[in-house]
């Protein structure tokens, strides 16, 4: 079993390493990444929000309902941590009585 | 061939990374155990996307001179001089929801805990198929 | 960018991930794997993310540290493997 799970392990890596060989440099400037779509927020984010720091400006203006999923997602994290825990005490409780 | 070790060395480290993640969350019995290395897992893929929008010769995402004229004044921005933003911003979210994901995945090993006093994986088959 | 100190961060991330996983004592691998995400926020600062980096220190290595600590501590602390 444990042998499988290596070699299960292996292969995977194996597969990505064969796939990092048609990467792009790391760090090279005319990456398709860095040469797409970005450029159009860099130039344009100060004009549209007023905000010098690009990261907030995408995570709060362009992508603000991005954001609020997020909210959501950790919001029905913190919900589903709470009922478990609260579960677990009940049902000990009943258990007692 | 050295040229190329030298630019892709770090993808390698990353998957390296990534098969201890999942070597632990395959292999090791203990819920913890796995807890750990899913949390691992998800940073080395993290760290891959970080690691596109590196720039050689860049700076942090946040533009010079921006408050010099009142108003946003559009200034001529040199793109190369800045780290490329978008994966900063994607990651960001995923970080925050790594730690959420982790905090539901503990609350569900301290229910297990409760129920069969233990956070081995066979001792808990074992007590499953007991009844 | 640094290259040199680029190895040298991803060489003690590594040491620290495999550290957090082989160590029997689950408090100590949990430490180990704070460790672990300060150097990766250092290895996010080096690349230049700074955003990403001051929120995996507070995030990833402040509040799911503490986490894990209570889960250990409301569960056993030794592990089998």
């Amino acid at each position: 079993m444990k042998i499988l799970s290596l070699m299960t392990v292996f292969l995977v890596g194996a597969a990505l390493i064969y796939g990092t060989l048609d990467m792009p440099k790391w760090g090279d400037p005319q990456s398709p990444a860095s040469t797409h779509v970005s450029p159009y927020y860099l130039n344009h984010s100060l004009e549209d929000t007023a905000t010098p720091n690009v990261v907030t400006s995408v995570l709060a203006d362009y992508r603000g309902y991005d954001t609020f999923g997020e909210t959501v997602v950790i919001f029905t994290a913190g919900m589903a941590c709470i009922l478990l825990l609260k579960a677990g005490r009940k049902r000990r409780g009943n258990g007692h009585v | 061939m050295f040229e190329f070790i030298i630019s892709h060395y770090n993808y390698w480290m990353y998957i390296g990374l990534m098969m201890v993640g999942f070597y632990a969350m395959m292999v090791k019995r203990n819920l913890v155990k796995k807890i750990i290395g899913m949390n691992i897992f998800q940073s080395a893929i993290i760290l891959f996307y970080i690691s596109t929008s590196v720039k050689k010769g860049a700076s942090v995402p946040i533009l010079e001179h921006a408050h010099e004229g009142h108003g946003a004044v559009a200034h001529a921005v040199d793109v190369m001089q800045y780290a490329n933003p978008l994966p900063h911003v994607l990651m960001l979210t995923a970080i925050v929801v790594m730690v959420a994901t982790m905090g539901v995945a503990l609350a569900v090993a301290i229910m297990i805990y409760k129920r069969y006093h233990t956070l081995e994986e066979d001792e808990i088959i074992m007590a499953m198929k007991r009844g | 960018m640094i290259l040199s100190f680029d190895l040298i961060l991803l060489l003690f991330v590594f040491i620290c991930a495999i550290a957090a996983i082989t160590i029997r004592d689950l408090l100590s691998a949990v430490v180990v794997l704070g460790a672990y995400s300060f150097f990766m926020c250092l290895l996010w600062t080096e690349m230049a993310a700074v955003d990403v980096a001051f929120t995996e220190a507070s995030v990833s290595a402040g509040i799911g540290t503490v986490l894990m600590i209570g889960a250990v501590s409301k569960t056993k602390r030794r592990s089998n493997d």
